[in-house]
């Protein structure tokens, strides 16, 4: 080779080397990347004009050097850059790095470095120290960050796919609608997930074909569905329809299925696209919804409650009034609804006279400030029946703008009708407790809550009832302090027991006179209310007492009166008894002297004294007669009028009779009756005095001491009905027991001495017998027979 | 002045016993006695003026004792009464007394003490019978005076002398000695005083 060739040669080696050289810096340039070379030793850092540009400066003919470099790779990034780099080198692994630089103008950008795996800058020149370390590195850097964002956005894309894919699913799931794919030359079916939970099945559970989705739809329903598909299929129009299916548990739901066709490039059909939504709840909520608007327009009309709206009141002229009543509206106002709503003038026109004018200024208040009403009023119908109604009516805004009115009617004759005449009951119950003087409440003893206080109630404790209510203690407060401690023992004893309670008597000090006055007062729980619950009445028994008081007076200056007459009366017996004996006594005495006188005679004068004599005889009979006739004044002076009498009957109602008149003397009284013995055969007012005076005689015994009456009855022997007045008292005399039955004879001081001597009369009169007999304890028992009625018949 | 008949008893009693056990015991002691059983009966009796009494019963049928006593007063029957009654008290006795009844007794009585009682009120009416006899006798003595010896005989029993009568009546006083003789003799009168005694037993109101 000549040098001229060699010259040539070199001079096309270095063209082709310069060619080269260039072609590697415009690849460098378009491929962004640059190279770099790196002396360990020296940290001197040699770059590629590539380089420059990737680090945003201009090409240099100064190295770089390290420091510099390190300067720009970005703050987060440098440490772990160059330990990563000195790792490697010990490891003896290439260095290969992607990490951030900032460029002088503060732009970031994202650089992949990779060192050459022959430490050299040219191949085949290891630079190697003698310990084998490189002491050179040669490099690429490349500017990735257009590649890294398009990879982010990649990513990106990717990311969002997924999710929203996941949203795709979790719609579906939520709102209960799933796809699915119909191939028709397969007849197979691809299902969403959800279409499998609609069925009821797990996702991807089984192959589905339309067999077994035919089985799952109602049979009331498979023909429609597949009639619906079938025409779809024909016309290309979409398939629409509502049906129900059973789920594998048997449970019914409902859905809603929509279906496109899908076309090939030929026209012809070979695929359906549809979704499946369940809409079971808001099929449920539909009907809950007409159902519940059924309710309320059936519940407007048995309630006599009317709706209505109005954008206007018509207080000022508009085209739009915007009104709207319900039915029920004009049937409270008996209009027809042909005829539509009526304005205010016409409105006005049904109102009742009386209440027009105040509700038109209701209106024209409503109108004007904006605010609601509520105002009961009367209306006359068109056939002029009135009626009245409520009204109540609400302004409603939207975003603070008024929008219109919206209100009931609502016919409240029957409540008002019922208010009135409660109205009016309540006058005459409050009437009435004021007549009575009986005042009611019902109260919680327990939480010391009045519920009600009738203005009686205030009154008897002497409070004002327009003061309102004066609180429990203040009621106690009244208690006169001798009664207060028995009033509150009872009362709490009767809450805390849960009893009813009857304080009878019980003095306050009312409140606004300081009388003091006698009250009673009962109390019954409520059973169905609280612990402590109780309605009661209050009277104020003062006058009755009073009144109980002197009425005991006058019956016991009766009963005296009575004593006294009785024993007058019997003065006067014996003193016509006393004149009736006296006349044969003293005519007597006188015929006795003459026939003395006769005898006596010179000679005696023996017709005349033994005429005298025979008048003496006549005069001892005769007052022997008048004798008689007094003892047999029972017997047949009034002629008896008997009947059948039921010795029960007799004695209940003597019971009943003396019965005030025992308690006086605290003495019980006591029936043993035998239920069988017979009726007897008497005279009804006789047998009452016989029990009368028997009763009274043992009453009488024992009125100072006090004790127990016992009255028995039984059948005795000989079809004789024995009946048995026990007593407990002083008992019989000593002596002469059996004079007791004798007339005039009395061991009581104020006593005639006649009682018993009757009853004897009336009780053998009646064919009976009569006896006492001593208690082996204290007192006496007094007994007398009556012949059984069956007997008097025999 | 007539000779004393036998005296009467009458029994007015209602019942029938007492009236003849009193009626008897009258008869037994020699008296006369009659019965009746009530005032009215009584009544319709005719009575002589002999001496009698009335045993009366206080306690009769229609009237009472003591308001048929009070009614024979009142029609000027004067027979003493004794009263007697079964139930006697003392306001009523008192009452009968002071209006004139001998006894008031109380049955059974004894039988003395109603004779008694008769005895004295025949007494009482024997004596009163005898002064209605002798008031009957003046009366008759007085009556067979002419109208001039009648109109002396006051004024002489007035205390006046001769010659005073014979200025009052106008006459001389030898006309008056006629008329007074003859009013002496006529009334049988044994002196002035008698004749003053006899006026006032007529009940002639002295001329002062």
């Amino acid at each position: 080779m000549t040098n001229e060739d060699v010259q040539k040669t070199l001079a096309e080696l270095s063209r082709d080397l310069q060619e080269s050289n260039a072609r590697l810096e415009e690849g460098q340039r378009v491929a962004h990347v640059g190279h770099w070379e790196w002396d360990l030793e020296t940290d001197v850092v040699v770059w590629s004009d590539e380089t420059y540009r990737i680090f945003g400066l201009s090409a240099q003919e100064r190295p770089m050097d390290l420091a510099t470099v390190r300067s720009m790779v970005h703050p987060e990034d440098r440490e772990s850059l160059y330990r990563g780099v000195d790792e490697n080198l010990l490891a003896g692994v290439r260095p290969d790095a992607e990490f951030r630089i900032v460029r002088p103008n503060g732009e970031v950008r994202t650089v992949h470095s990779v060192t050459s795996s022959r430490w050299s800058p040219m191949p085949g020149d290891a630079k190697r120290d003698a310990s084998g370390r490189p002491y050179k590195l040669f490099g690429t850097v490349q500017d990735v960050t257009d590649r890294k964002r398009a990879e982010e956005a990649l990513q990106e894309i990717s990311r969002n796919l997924l999710e929203s894919k996941a949203w795709l699913e979790e719609a579906q799931r939520v709102a209960h609608v799933g796809y699915w794919v119909w191939d028709l030359q397969t007849n197979r079916v691809i299902w969403s997930d959800e279409t499998y939970r609609i069925f009821g099945l797990t996702p991807q559970e089984g192959l589905i074909d339309l067999d077994k989705v035919r089985e799952m739809i109602h049979p009331d329903d498979r023909e429609a569905v597949f009639r619906t598909a079938g025409e779809a299929v024909r016309s290309g129009a979409r398939a629409d329809c509502e049906h129900r299916l059973f789920r594998p548990n048997g449970e019914m739901r409902i859905v809603h299925s929509l279906g496109d066709l899908k076309k090939d490039s030929s026209g012809r059909p070979y695929q359906i696209f549809g979704t499946t939504q369940d809409i079971t709840e808001r099929k449920r909520a539909e009907e809950a919804l007409q159902r519940s608007q059924f309710y309320l327009s059936e519940g407007q009309r048995l309630a006599h409650i009317g709706s209505w709206a109005a954008k206007d009141l018509g207080v000022r002229w508009s085209d739009d009034l915007g009104i709207y009543w319900s039915d029920e509206v004009y049937k409270i106002f008996a209009l027809d609804p042909q005829n539509g709503p009526p304005n205010l003038e016409q409105y006005l026109a049904a109102v009742h006279p009386d209440d027009r004018a105040s509700m038109a200024e209701t209106v024209r208040v409503m109108h004007e400030q904006r605010i609601g009403c509520d105002v009961t009023h009367r209306i006359v119908r068109p056939d002029g029946e009135v009626r009245h109604v409520r009204c109540v009516g609400v302004p409603v805004f939207e975003d603070g703008v008024f929008k219109a009115f919206h209100g009931t009617t609502i016919d409240v004759t029957q409540h008002e009708r019922l208010t009135q005449e409660l109205r009016r009951e309540r006058a005459y119950l409050a009437e009435a407790q004021g007549l009575a003087h009986i005042g009611s409440w019902a109260t919680n003893f327990a939480t010391r809550q009045n519920f009600h206080l009738s203005d009686e109630t205030y009154r008897i404790h002497g409070f004002d009832p327009r003061q309102g209510p004066p609180g429990l203690e203040r009621f106690w407060a009244t208690l006169h302090p001798e009664d207060e401690p028995v009033v509150r023992a009872t009362l709490e004893n009767a809450v805390r027991a849960g009893t009813d309670y009857d304080i009878r008597d019980f003095r306050i000090r009312r409140a606004d006179d300081g009388q003091i006055r006698f009250l009673r007062t009962i109390g019954h729980r409520n059973p169905v209310g609280e612990i402590g619950e109780y309605v009661g009445i209050t009277m104020d028994i003062t006058e009755l007492k009073r009144a109980e008081e002197e009425r005991e007076r006058l019956r016991q200056l009766e009963a005296d009166l009575a004593h006294i007459n009785r024993v007058n009366m019997m003065g006067e017996l014996a003193a016509a008894l006393a004149h009736e004996i006296r006349q044969p006594i003293a005519a007597s005495v006188t015929s006795a002297n003459a026939c003395l006188r006769w005898l006596a005679r010179d000679p005696p004068d023996l017709e005349r004294a033994r005429a005298a004599a025979s008048r003496i005889e006549q005069d001892g009979n005769r007052a022997a007669d008048v004798i008689n006739r007094l003892r047999s004044f029972y017997k047949k002076g009034t002629p008896p009028e008997r009947g059948i009498v039921d010795l029960k009957d007799i004695i209940r109602e003597m019971t009943a009779l003396l019965r005030k008149e025992a308690v006086r003397h605290s003495i019980k009284i006591h029936s043993e009756l035998d239920e069988d013995i017979p009726d007897v055969l008497a005279d009804r007012v006789q047998l009452r005095q016989v029990f009368m005076n028997l009763m009274l005689n043992a009453i009488e015994a024992m009125k100072d001491i006090g004790g127990k009456l016992t009255i028995s009855s039984r059948l005795a022997s000989e079809g004789q009905v024995m009946v048995s007045i026990g007593d407990t008292g002083v008992g019989l005399p000593a002596e002469n027991t059996g004079r007791i039955f004798d007339a005039f004879h009395t061991t009581k001081p104020q006593g005639t001495g006649m009682g018993l001597a009757i009853t004897r009369s009336i009780v053998e009169a009646h064919g009976g017998r009569v006896w006492a007999t001593a208690n082996s304890g204290t007192g006496a028992t007094f007994h007398f027979t009556l012949p059984a009625k069956a007997e008097e018949h025999a | 002045m007539t000779s004393e008949a036998l005296p009467t008893v009458f029994i007015v009693d209602d019942d029938r016993g007492m009236r003849q056990a009193i009626q008897d015991l009258v008869e037994s002691v020699g008296l006369r006695a009659e019965s009746f059983a009530s005032g009215e009966e009584f009544l319709r009796k005719e009575h002589n003026s002999r001496p009698s009494c009335l045993v009366l019963d206080v306690r009769l049928p229609q009237m009472s004792g003591l308001d048929f006593q009070q009614r024979l007063v009142d029609t000027g029957m004067q027979i003493p009464v004794i009263f007697i009654t079964a139930h006697g008290d003392i306001p009523m006795s008192v009452r009968a007394l002071k209006s004139g009844a001998v006894e008031f007794l109380t049955k059974p009585f004894r039988d003395q003490d109603l004779l008694d009682a008769i005895q004295q009120a025949l007494q009482r009416d024997r004596s009163a019978h005898e002064q209605q006899a002798e008031v009957h006798n003046l009366q008759q003595r007085y009556g067979s005076l002419t109208a001039r010896e009648q109109e002396v005989m006051t004024l002489v029993v007035s205390g006046m002398l001769n010659k005073q009568i014979a200025g009052e009546i106008g006459a001389s006083e030898p006309t008056v000695k006629i008329h007074r003789g003859n009013v002496m003799r006529k009334m049988e009168a044994g002196s002035v005083a008698d004749l003053v005694r006899m006026a006032d037993k007529l009940k002639l109101s002295p001329r002062k």
